[in-house]
């Protein structure tokens, strides 16, 4: 059977989660890999859970925000790119390719956008393979 | 009755030991009444496979409290960690090393071969030097904490642990109690001043003094982190406060978070640098972050940095 | 009421009847649930207006899929059924929720209103009838509208720039501006549209970031980007985007061969005859005042302008000419968002301001059962799927979905329903949470941010705290999206549900909290702007302190004679003057100034200080900034040593002393943009060509023997105020463009001073001789503003105004809760704007104070005492400045610190969630309980 990774999206309430809801409105279609976790700001965000998600058989983590300058909470986006930066290079550190993780930001009417950046994960991930590859 | 206790010591420097005589006067009562110490190569060495050839198995006998400290890094450790679990019904890790991996799991690090040949054939060993395979233990793939190899019951970390919390933890267990541990951050116990982090851009190397007014208390004293200086105080479990203040700190020195994370299976790694950056401080400031996992590079933690393999090209 | 018309309006200020024609839907708004199966059904195709005619549409449909509400229609002119009884019928027999009614019939309304606000809107110029720009004709010709929706992803061409004719790429767009706008002879609409200018660049700049190589050139007479921020905008389009700008009146579009190119022909900055080639041409149509908007203005019995937009006053600009009768939004002149959106405040100041003694007459609180305390309890989960007619029943096999979801730890109960969100349904959620004892709620369903509320209200009335329900979204997030692989949506649809369960079972119950509200409004700045709030609010029955710097109130406006619309403005503001002294809910404080300030939303503390050191306290619920703007002092065009280069400000004075320079004077030169426009004032002051242009009127018009020159960049009568240029030119004043790399030198020369420009019209250096030179000077921010900016932590845009919340949608919020801007503290701007902003600041502050207490919403940051030990690295994360440290017991310093959250000033944004690494600090609603309970849920199969 070809890999089915396992992916999860941090979304935020006011963006890239209600991009997700009009791509289904406009019935885009995208791989179901992806499972949607609602946060109320990618700023809520802790970096724990991106290498929580991986020790527990995640094979990706994405976050998607707001754009920069466009965060309700007006500097949550920034705090999640600052830690994102930070987090791509401690995956290495704890044996992850840094390819595993993902930032994007998706406004509430992208749902294009939304979809491309699901698409692309999930088939940077099927390249990379499992998670656990790397691991021990 | 006194309850029957056994000790063992796995890759550890005795410094957890030290601490145990550290309880000081009340050591006294707890090694001639509480405890009935049947096992303790510190006090009675006691070698299994001896120099003479005596024994040809480990003798461990039954107890009621185990206690062991140091990390697991070879075969040895290994066999008598699981007899002393076999042996003992509640067994206790004391100190970082038995936790979480301590100093000797920085060798989780590197690439194990190239370390252990970098010890045993250097310019200063006997010429033709190799590394040893005979009459050595031969080592584990990586270095473990106590709990990664067996059921811990209960963990007392420190570098070296408190000797007032050993001693808590002895009289708890013997009482059929709980003990009362500290449960936070080295923060909790810290005096320093603390506002806020925000004017903080980088962390600075701990190559010059801490800002300080000699002779005055810790109160008087602006926070570490605060300062710039990396102190591991919020990511690092407390208890090595005595006399009200944290050690180093008291020393001006910054935390250097040898009591592991605050909360169980916490990365002070992960969480440092969050807090770093969290606060708009520049992480690439930070010089050699794997460093901040010297206390805690077991549990698969610290890993030798892998040179990127180009396997996804295909 | 959508699809509703007002047909009359009837009676008085405070007791009007209003008639409204509801056309019908012919679908059951209570019944529709927006999924689209009709849509897809029908078979009659037509164009879409919400598309500008790119895309089609069905005839049942809905604008677009964010449509409030979102209500399928249908079309009756379209719709093949309604056209011919007993045909079609395609979406009756698709519809599961039965939501098609055929028999619809249109229904008349009488609504009793105190006050009526007209906001019809506009709609862009047709240009199909003016055929020099060949739109209509040649494909490739369309309307900004028609680009806007080119560009966007969810229209036609998806977001890639193809050209209508042929799908070839576009590599050429020109940008014609002024179509339909400035223009007497082709569409009859004389007034600048205000808007186009703005919104041409910003597609230009966007048509290139989505089709890199792409040149966009936009053809202008002026560029009117006169709004905040907006220069600045231009200049990025121009220096880093590569916008190409060219100003000159194109003659005419043709059709290049056969190869659907467009050939433009005009006349270059050089004077010579230009002939370009472009892959599409975009024309810049103007705003004007729709058809059904001047009927209803007809039916209002209100007036219009000579430009048919609503007569307002420059003092009340949301007041029409019959009492009780507000206006907003582009019906009382072109407006871009954020005016608008001002404007709306306004009116509803405007409003409560009539209708003040009416306030919560006709509000009704909602009442609900007491809650019960399942905290002890052990989980009882009830999980409910959402068949959603076939919407999700059709992909994903819901008895599957039951099977696996009864098996579920903690889930005492699973029920289908066909839609959960149905009436029925909510009273079987309800009955079923009493009999099986439930205490935490799973529905399976659409998405949480719509349909989240619906549901929390049912675990009200269930008596069932409402934080204990939780979606899982297994349509919009699944069976819409998998439609084609029925399995992996099954199969998802069963990793939402574990999700959502293992959620709500770490759900606690949460109680919004409520913070009482000093009803109390504070006022900083005694000017035009000022002084409006103060009476909005005072007439609202609040009490408001004023705050004045100087001995006077008036600010700004007392240097000023006449609005551009000709409305006296020392009468006005004297009025103004007047009705706060007296009025006996404001207080005025001459000679104070802020000097400290604490506190929070709903409960502020100012103190101000006079001169003398006097202080008094004011305990205020909200507070306005409206502290108004300086005059730049020019150091250029020798006004320190020629004693007849002037302000526009000192002219006035001068001019209206009748003053022996003046009257002697010939000649007089206007110069513009003095300290605006230019290197680190790259904004403009909005109010200087209109002023120049009214006193070079008033000039000619005294005596038109006089020679007036005005020298400008570019003219900016924007709106209705274009009418005043027009005039000019007709007067016989002579407009001289000049750039910012050749500005105009000013040299006395004995009794006459030398005004030396570059003539662009004639393509050679010009010499003026003027016995009086009028410098238009910009308008700067007040140089004190950072002190109010940090006493109040609200803060300064780049230019040094203050900054609003959101330079579109909270155009007078700042981001501190409970401070509001208006005015020339804001950005320069003309009176009426000022009047609006405060109106609208007022509002806003009202919509605060009239409450006795703010109630917060639950999802707020919780300090977990048992592990925060106040290391601080959260505090300087908030962007709120909620977070503060304590002692943990407030006499005993031994004891430790911790963290204390304002719970007023929490926002609920996590961020220090995210920060701490000890758990110290949650989000309820969001723990990192909840969200790792989530991840383990999604990866637990």
């Amino acid at each position: 059977m070809s890999f089915e990774p396992k992916i999860i999206a941090f979304c935020c309430h006011w963006c890239s989660y209600a991009a997700a809801d009009l791509a289904g409105a406009a019935r885009m279609q995208y791989p179901h890999n992806v499972r949607i976790i609602r946060l109320m700001c990618s700023g809520m965000m802790h970096p724990e859970f991106v290498l929580d998600a991986l020790s527990q058989g995640a094979d990706g983590v994405m976050v998607l925000g707001c754009h920069l300058d466009e965060c309700r909470y007006r500097e949550g986006n920034y705090r999640a790119l600052d830690r994102s930066d930070m987090v791509v290079e401690l995956l290495e550190d704890f044996g992850y390719e840094p390819e595993r993780f993902n930032l994007t930001w998706v406004s509430s009417q992208e749902s294009d956008k939304f979809v491309k950046a699901v698409t692309e994960m999930t088939a940077r991930i099927k390249k990379l393979g499992p998670a656990n590859g790397i691991q021990g | 009755m006194a309850v029957t206790t056994a000790l063992e010591w796995l890759g550890s420097c005795s410094g957890c030991e030290i601490a145990i005589l550290n309880i000081g006067e009340d050591l006294l009562p707890l090694i001639t009444e509480t405890l009935d110490i049947v096992h303790a190569p510190l006090l009675m060495d006691h070698k299994y496979f001896g120099q003479c050839g005596e024994g040809v198995t480990l003798e461990i006998p039954d107890a009621v409290i185990g206690i062991v400290t140091g990390c697991v890094n070879n075969r040895e450790h290994l066999e008598v960690l699981q007899e002393m679990r076999t042996k003992c019904k509640v067994l206790v890790a004391l100190g970082t090393c038995a936790t979480h991996g301590g100093i000797p799991a920085l060798m989780n690090g590197q690439d194990q071969q190239e370390s252990w040949e970098g010890i045993f054939t250097t310019v200063s060993t006997d010429p033709g030097a190799g590394v040893p395979d005979v009459e050595v233990p031969p080592p584990l793939d990586r270095v473990y904490a106590c709990d990664e190899k067996v059921r811990i019951d209960m963990q007392l970390p420190g570098c070296p642990p408190n000797p007032e919390f050993i001693a808590e933890v002895i009289v708890s267990l013997a009482e059929g109690r709980d003990p009362i541990l500290p449960s936070k951050s080295v923060c909790d116990t810290c005096l320093a001043k603390r506002e806020g982090k925000g004017t903080v851009d980088k962390v600075k190397r701990f190559i010059e003094n801490v800002e300080f007014e000699p002779g005055a208390p810790i109160e008087e004293m602006r926070c570490l982190l605060e300062q710039g200086y990396m102190c591991m105080g919020p990511v690092t479990a407390a208890g090595c406060a005595k006399r009200g203040v944290p050690g180093c700190i008291s020393a001006r020195v910054p935390c250097r978070g040898c009591f592991g994370p605050v909360r169980k299976g916490g990365n002070q790694l992960l969480d440092m640098m969050n807090g770093l950056v969290s606060n708009g401080i520049d992480y690439k400031s930070v010089v050699d972050r794997r460093s901040i996992l010297r206390f805690t590079g077991a549990h698969g933690r610290l890993r030798p940095v892998k040179k990127r393999v180009a396997k996804e090209k295909n | 009421m959508t699809l509703s018309e007002v047909t009359d309006i009837a009676g008085r200020a405070g007791n009007f009847t209003v008639t409204v024609k509801e056309a019908p839907r012919y679908v059951d708004m209570e019944k529709c649930i927006g999924c689209g199966d009709c849509t897809e059904k029908c078979p009659k195709q037509i164009d879409s207006e919400y598309d500008a005619e790119t895309v089609k549409r069905r005839a049942i449909y809905v604008k677009y899929l964010q449509a409030v509400p979102l209500k399928y229609q249908i079309d009756p002119e379209a719709c093949i059924r309604l056209q011919n009884t007993g045909t079609c019928g395609a979406c009756e027999e698709v519809c599961d929720a039965g939501a098609i009614n055929f028999d619809d019939t249109e229904k008349i309304h009488r609504i009793d209103v105190g006050a009526v606000v007209l906001a019809p809107g506009f709609e862009v110029f047709d240009p199909t009838d003016s055929g020099v720009w060949g739109y209509g004709t040649f494909p490739n010709v369309i309307t900004s509208l028609q680009f806007e929706r080119y560009l966007s992803a969810s229209g036609s061409a998806k977001g890639y720039l193809v050209r209508p004719s042929d799908s070839k790429a576009v590599k050429k767009i020109a940008f014609l501006q002024c179509v339909g706008s400035r223009d007497e002879n082709l569409c009859g609409n004389g007034y600048c549209s205000s808007v186009c200018c703005m919104s041409a660049i910003k597609e230009a700049v966007i048509a290139k970031e989505h089709s890199p190589g792409l040149q966009t050139s936009i053809f202008y007479m002026d560029m009117r980007t006169h709004g905040k921020e907006f220069d600045q905008y231009m200049e990025c389009a121009r220096e880093t985007s590569g916008v190409r700008f060219v100003r000159c009146r194109v003659n005419g579009v043709e059709e290049d061969g056969t190869c659907d190119d467009l050939r433009l022909s005009y006349i270059n900055e050089e004077g010579l005859q230009v002939e370009e080639v472009y892959d599409m041409v975009v024309l810049s149509v103007g705003l004007q005042t729709p058809k059904h908007a001047l009927e209803l203005a007809h039916n209002a019995d209100i007036k219009l302008t000579g430009d048919n937009f609503a007569a307002t006053s420059d003092f009340a600009p949301v007041q029409t000419s019959r009492a009780g009768i507000f206006t907003c939004g582009s019906f009382a002149g072109p407006k871009n968002i954020s005016q608008s959106v001002t404007s709306g405040s306004a009116a509803a100041a405007a409003v409560s301001d009539l209708l003040a003694s009416a306030r919560f007459e006709l509000s009704v609180g909602a009442s609900f059962p007491d809650e019960k305390d399942v905290s002890a309890d052990e989980s009882r989960i009830g999980v409910f799927l959402c068949h959603c007619g076939s919407n999700i029943a059709g992909v994903v096999d819901v008895e599957a979905l039951e099977e696996y979801t009864a098996t579920l730890p903690d889930v005492v109960y699973v029920e289908q329903n066909l839609f959960s969100c149905s009436q029925d349904s909510q009273d079987m959620i309800v009955e079923r949470i009493q009999e099986q004892n439930l205490n935490r709620i799973v529905v399976a369903a659409c998405s949480p941010r719509t349909h989240e509320p619906l549901f929390r209200k049912t675990l009200k009335a269930a008596g069932l705290n409402e934080y204990l329900v939780e979606m899982a979204n297994i349509r919009n997030q699944n069976s819409w999206v998998h439609t084609a692989d029925p399995d992996a949506a099954t199969s998802k649809a069963k990793d939402l549900v574990r999700m959502a369960v293992a959620r709500v079972t770490c759900s606690d119950s949460l109680k919004s909290i409520s913070v009482p509200i000093t009803q109390k409004g504070l006022v900083i700045g005694g000017g035009t702007a000022g002084m409006i709030a103060a009476l909005n609010m005072a007439e609202q029955g609040f009490e408001v302190h004023l705050v004045e710097k100087t001995d006077i109130l008036g600010g700004n406006a007392l240097n000023l004679k006449h609005t551009w619309s000709g409305q006296h403005v020392p009468t006005e503001v004297a009025k103004l003057v007047d009705k706060v002294v007296w009025h006996e809910k404001i207080v005025v404080h001459r000679e104070f100034e802020v000097t400290a300030a604490e506190g929070f939303v709903g409960n502020f503390k100012s103190t101000l200080t006079r001169r003398d050191g006097l202080k008094r306290t004011i305990e205020h619920g909200a507070g306005i900034i409206a502290t108004g703007a300086e005059q730049y002092i020019p150091q250029e065009y020798n006004y320190e040593s020629i004693t007849r280069v002037v302000t526009s400000v000192q002219f006035d004075k001068l001019y209206e002393l009748n003053e022996v320079h003046v009257r002697r004077a010939k000649n007089f030169v206007f110069i513009q943009c003095v300290g605006s426009r230019e290197e680190n004032n790259m904004y403009c002051s909005k109010v200087c060509c209109t002023h120049s242009v009214q006193s070079a009127i008033g000039l000619k018009k005294e005596n038109p023997n006089r020679n007036v020159y005005i020298l400008y960049r570019d003219m900016r009568t924007y709106g209705q105020r274009e009418a005043l240029y027009k005039q000019a030119r007709k007067l016989g004043i002579v407009f001289i463009n000049y750039e910012l790399h050749g500005k105009p030198n000013v040299i006395e020369n004995g009794q006459v001073i030398d005004v030396e420009v570059w003539d662009h019209i004639l393509h050679r250096p010009l010499k003026l001789e003027a016995d009086m030179v009028i410098l238009a000077i910009a308008i700067r921010p007040m140089s004190d503003a950072s002190t109010l900016s940090k006493l109040y932590k609200v803060p300064l845009g780049s230019d040094g105004f203050f900054q609003e919340a959101h330079a579109k949608f909270r155009p007078v919020d700042f981001s501190v809760d409970g401070m509001f801007v208006a005015g020339l503290a804001h950005f320069p701007k003309s009176i009426e704007e000022s009047v609006s902003q405060a109106l609208a600041a007022s509002s806003r502050a009202v919509t605060l104070l009239s409450k006795k207490e703010v109630s917060l919403d639950g999802v707020t940051a919780i300090v977990d005492e048992q592990n925060c030990d106040g290391c601080a690295l959260c505090v300087d994360v908030c962007p709120y400045n909620a977070i503060t440290l304590v002692d943990r017991i407030a006499d005993d310093p031994d004891a430790g610190i911790l963290i204390r959250v304002n719970k007023a000033q929490c926002k609920g944004c996590g961020i220090c969630q995210g920060s701490c690494p000890k758990r110290g600090v949650h989000i309820a609603g969001f723990t990192m309980e909840q969200i790792s309970a989530q991840i383990r849920a999604a990866l637990a199969v």
